[in-house]
């Protein structure tokens, strides 16, 4: 066929596409630069000529924010009231912001670091499992996969039950569990259709030379889908960066991610703090925007559970 | 007999890959001419450049004697077979042979007439409602086939049509090929790398190699009378035997030497022009070279080598000075034992090649 | 082998196959049996009382007052069923917003996939910033599309640009403009992956049959209906089948978009789960639901999954 031609119209659909794609993340940048009598206004103000980082201090650097503003130096227990003043920012808004902005990132790092290594070293063992000794037919990977796909609010309703009366609410070790448990299904399922691809007449050749089963698994299998483990590895942090809900219902107080913080400076203030709020949402997608770009050409594998290769 | 297809020119080049080199040639209306060539060699190509697929880097195409450069794929009203059928697998057989009178808008009746006319020709009159999962191959290729001719092509163009086929369902689709040219006298493009299709089906042979034009004759002359020494390997099994010497007389017979051994010649006009000293390949087909008697007039002497028996004939190697030459003989003719035996080449399809060029000495006022 | 078959025979090979495979596929049964089937059977078991933590019963004494008190059992998803159009209506919203946003999802990366088809400039750039959207995470989608979408915010603006005189669109507060924020928003998001899906799907198309339709004469709109979209028939179903698991989930953007609200305009079943569970702290009767929605979720992906649960399995 000879190649079709771009056209005029197709010019302007992927134009329109890209406005759409992009506009809502640009949007939210520019936002977090707006200084708060900005934040609402009408008509809206795209782009802030009056630019400021203090949103990206509140939320990274509340002391440093103070002591430009010439108010207190001190970020003590007992001057955090007047703290959040000074900041502009009403008492308890403001007790959270100073707070709890380093403990949510922090709490995002911990639990997607441990949730995915849990995920992954799980999954892998699955995954070698299912595709080498094809454990438990068809039913297993199906069984597995059912983790996914119920609506997991359903499943979070018993989940808190259990875990208060085992008092594992709130805590890190019960957040990872949890966030390992909700995100094994994709990462057997991506893990297995890598090993998949992999002929296994590798292995064969590999124990023929007397190779245990293990040490093929380990020193043949292993090595060789190093890069299908790392783009799981990626992927499921991903996910466990974005979950939410678990999160939600799991977390109170000692334990918090940035999804939870974002949702809460929402609630707390109907909006009023539109630009901190942009600040920490910037913040928060840059790890997703970097990781989802080198693994770009796996994301389809692992979003359609390796039904789709390319 | 009216031209039907003629070439002009035609070249195709790929950046700085010339694909097809400045091709010309001209298809007579009813007839078979087969694309003969080692893959790769641009017959691909040029079938694509007929049938509209890819533009021509200069050159022409003539249809009917009217150029059809500019008329765009799809409008040129040829037909393409393609090497893997290229069936539409989710419609039946039906839905298949409908599809390009649907585009060209017939009335329902009157495809439904042409379709089941179609199937019938080509043995599917009974599969209409299959769908091509449950086709063998060379129903597939009946499908195919169905489905280009219902919509009465000027040219019926097949890309390499039999090769994906076992060798049992080869024969078959063979004979049903050559059934469809007589019955349906279409003027055929017949693309092969397989030679004993090209000399079963073509009436022409266009022989192509590295995008050039080699040889295009009937089927015939390109078989006995190859013009370069690709063509005479190409074409035939055993191919063409190739002794490389050198040009001589010795007492007013001319002879080729090589290693001090010698091939005298019969008289050739190729010859006439060609002087002693020039180095001169001789061709000669493996079944156009007779064992005789030591010693008898106008052969020349080989060392048994080996006898592979087939049947009726047998594949004779023997070593000529350091050529292995290979002939085909009636098993009766196999000389036993081991030791000297005499070739004697018939005389008139003797093959002369310039060894450096490869081209075919001829003579002067015929080429 | 003969080494195996020795070892064999003292009754326990750590290279066995059954052994190995059965060994590693332990942590993840124990795993999802402690976090998945576990608290699964105490939905089903709580679902038949009327327990709240707020009662101030604790959990076990609930779970046995279900086996040996007399209870209303089975009232909750009576209930539900004939007397709570709440829970009916949430399934059906769910339906909708996953049907619309599917559907738009599918034209929008279609069109945008066929366009990639053909050679333009900065393709590998486009391409990137189109998938921008999937790479989000869902809290933040949910909080741009707020910010957009307010009643100050540059969508009205654009809208009053187009329209001539600015549109008091009340998006988030009024229903049915709600409804559409949360597809417009759901859109937004996961187009991309449709988009990435339906490409992957066209470039794997067989060439020949298009160059065979193209010889007979065919135009490249009745190609595209009549051999391209045919043998896309199965990718196209893993795109809906896995988008459409997902959707149903619909959750983390609705929340910080509308709540579910204004009322319960755009309270879709995730949400309404939610709210029974965490606001009104009714846990067994949230169960209930919970346990009827998983009932129907089951159904409704086995019945979807029917179609690839082929190419899921097996190695292609």
């Amino acid at each position: 066929m000879p190649p079709k031609r771009f056209t005029w119209y197709n010019g302007i659909g992927l134009t329109l596409a890209l406005i759409f794609a992009l506009f809502p993340v640009l949007w939210m940048i520019s936002t977090s630069f707006k200084p708060s009598n900005e934040w609402v206004r009408q008509p809206p103000v795209w782009v802030s000529g009056d630019a400021t980082v203090e949103n990206y201090l509140t939320v990274l650097w509340p002391s440093a924010l103070l002591e430009k503003r010439g108010g207190l130096t001190q970020y003590t227990e007992g001057g955090e009231q007047k703290v959040a003043e000074q900041t502009g920012v009403g008492g308890a808004v403001g007790d959270i912001l100073n707070k709890s902005a380093w403990q949510a990132i922090w709490g995002s790092v911990i639990l997607s670091v441990f949730g995915t290594a849990l995920s992954i070293i799980v999954g892998l063992m699955a995954a070698i499992s299912i595709a080498r000794y094809r454990f438990g037919g068809n039913t297993t990977p199906f069984f597995i996969l059912s983790g996914r796909m119920f609506p997991p609010i359903a499943i979070a309703i018993p989940f808190v039950v259990m875990f208060s009366d085992v008092g594992a609410t709130d805590t890190y070790w019960g957040l990872i569990l949890a966030y390992g448990a909700v995100t094994v299904p994709f990462s057997t399922w991506m893990l297995k259709s890598f090993i998949d691809d992999l002929p296994k007449e590798i292995e064969e050749a590999a124990m023929m030379d007397g190779m245990s089963r293990w040490g093929a698994h380990l020193r043949i299998t292993l090595p060789l889908i190093k890069g299908g483990v790392i783009a799981t590895t990626l992927f499921i942090f991903i996910l466990n960066w974005s979950e939410f809900l678990f999160a939600l219902i799991l977390a109170y107080t000692k334990v918090s991610t940035i999804p939870v913080q974002l949702s809460k400076y929402f609630s707390a203030t109907e909006g009023l703090l539109i630009g901190v709020q942009a600040a920490l949402a910037t913040v928060s997608i840059v790890p997703l925007v970097i990781v989802g770009f080198f693994i770009q050409k796996h994301l389809v594998r692992g979003l359609t559970l390796g039904a789709i290769k390319r | 007999m009216a031209i039907k297809l003629e070439l002009v020119n035609l070249r195709k080049e790929y950046g700085a890959l010339v694909a097809v080199n400045d091709m010309s040639l001209k298809v007579e209306e009813g007839e078979t001419m087969a694309l003969l060539g080692p893959s790769g060699c641009g017959k691909s190509t040029t079938l694509n450049m007929i049938v509209g697929l890819e533009t021509p880097t200069s050159g022409d195409i003539l249809i009917d004697g009217q150029s059809v450069s500019k008329i765009p794929v799809g409008r040129r009203n040829v037909g393409l077979v393609f090497q893997d059928y290229a069936v539409f697998t989710h419609m039946t057989v039906r839905g298949n042979m409908e599809y390009g009178l649907k585009v060209r808008k017939v009335g329902q009746r009157e495809i439904n007439q042409q379709v089941e006319k179609m199937a019938s020709f080509v043995g599917l009159a009974d599969k209409l409602h299959r769908k091509p999962a449950e086709l063998s191959a060379s129903e597939m290729q009946r499908v195919a086939i169905g489905r280009t001719l219902v919509t009465s092509p000027q040219i019926l163009l097949l890309d390499e049509p039999l090769s994906n086929l076992e060798s049992e369902m080869r024969h078959q689709m063979r004979r049903e090929l050559h059934r469809i040219q007589l019955e349906t006298k279409q003027t055929i493009i017949y693309v092969t790398h397989d030679q004993i299709e090209a000399l079963s089906l073509a009436h022409r042979i266009a022989v192509m190699n590295l995008g050039v034009l080699q040889q295009y004759d009937t089927s015939y002359n390109v078989y006995h009378y190859p013009r370069s020494t690709f063509v005479g390997s190409f074409l035939g099994n055993p191919p063409m035997n190739f002794i490389k010497g050198t040009l001589k007389s010795a007492g007013g017979q001319r002879l080729i030497e090589q290693d001090g051994a010698r091939i005298p010649l019969p008289s050739m006009k190729e010859l006439a022009g060609v002087s002693d000293g020039a180095a001169v390949t001789v061709g000669i087909r493996a079944e156009t070279a007779d064992i005789v008697p030591l010693g008898s007039p106008g052969s020349f002497e080989a060392e048994l080598f080996a006898i592979e028996p087939q049947g009726p004939e047998a594949v004779v190697t023997a070593k000529f000075a350091n050529t292995l030459l290979k002939v085909v003989v009636p098993t009766s003719a196999v000389p036993k034992g081991s030791g000297s035996i005499a070739l004697l080449p018939h005389a008139n399809l003797l093959a002369l090649f310039d060894t450096q060029s490869g081209v075919r000495l001829m003579n002067g006022a015929a080429s | 082998m003969s080494s195996q078959g020795r070892v064999a025979a003292r009754g326990f090979n750590p290279n066995d196959k059954k052994y190995i495979g059965g060994l590693l596929i332990t942590p993840i049964q124990i795993l999802l049996t402690a976090l998945l089937v576990f608290p699964f059977v105490l939905e089903l078991i709580l679902s038949f009382s009327e327990w709240s933590p707020v009662q101030g019963i604790g959990l076990w004494e609930a779970v046995g007052a279900v086996f040996t008190e007399d209870l209303d059992q089975g009232i909750n998803y009576s209930v539900l069923i004939t007397e709570e159009p709440r829970f009916l209506e949430a399934l059906g919203r769910t339906a909708l917003i996953s049907v619309t946003s599917l559907v738009l999802e599918f034209l929008i990366g279609l069109g945008l996939a066929t366009i990639f088809l053909k050679a333009f400039p900065a393709k590998r750039v486009f391409f990137t910033a189109l998938l921008t959207p999937m790479m989000i995470m869902p809290v933040v989608v949910g909080y741009t599309w707020f910010m957009l979408l307010q009643y100050t915010g540059p969508v009205n603006q654009v809208i009053g640009w187009i329209g001539g005189s600015q549109p008091e669109l009340q998006w988030l507060n009024t229903g049915f403009l709600a409804f559409f924020a949360v597809v417009i928003t759901e859109v937004w998001h996961w187009t991309p992956l449709f988009f990435l899906i339906l490409l992957s799907g066209l470039n794997a198309v067989p060439q020949n049959p298009i160059r065979a339709a193209t010889v007979l004469g065919a135009s490249d709109w009745r190609i595209f209906w009549s051999v391209v979209m045919p043998s896309m028939k199965g990718i196209i179903i893993i795109a809906f089948v896995i988008r459409g698991m997902e959707v149903i989930k619909l959750f983390d953007e609705i929340y910080l978009l509308t709540r579910g609200g204004p009322g319960t305009a755009t309270e879709t079943i995730s949400l309404y789960l939610y709210k029974l569970a965490f606001e009104d702290f009714r846990l067994a009767y949230a169960g209930s639901a919970g346990f009827i929605v998983l009932i129907i979720t089951v159904v409704l992906i086995n019945v979807m999954l029917r179609p690839i649960r082929y190419q899921l399995l097996e190695k292609r």
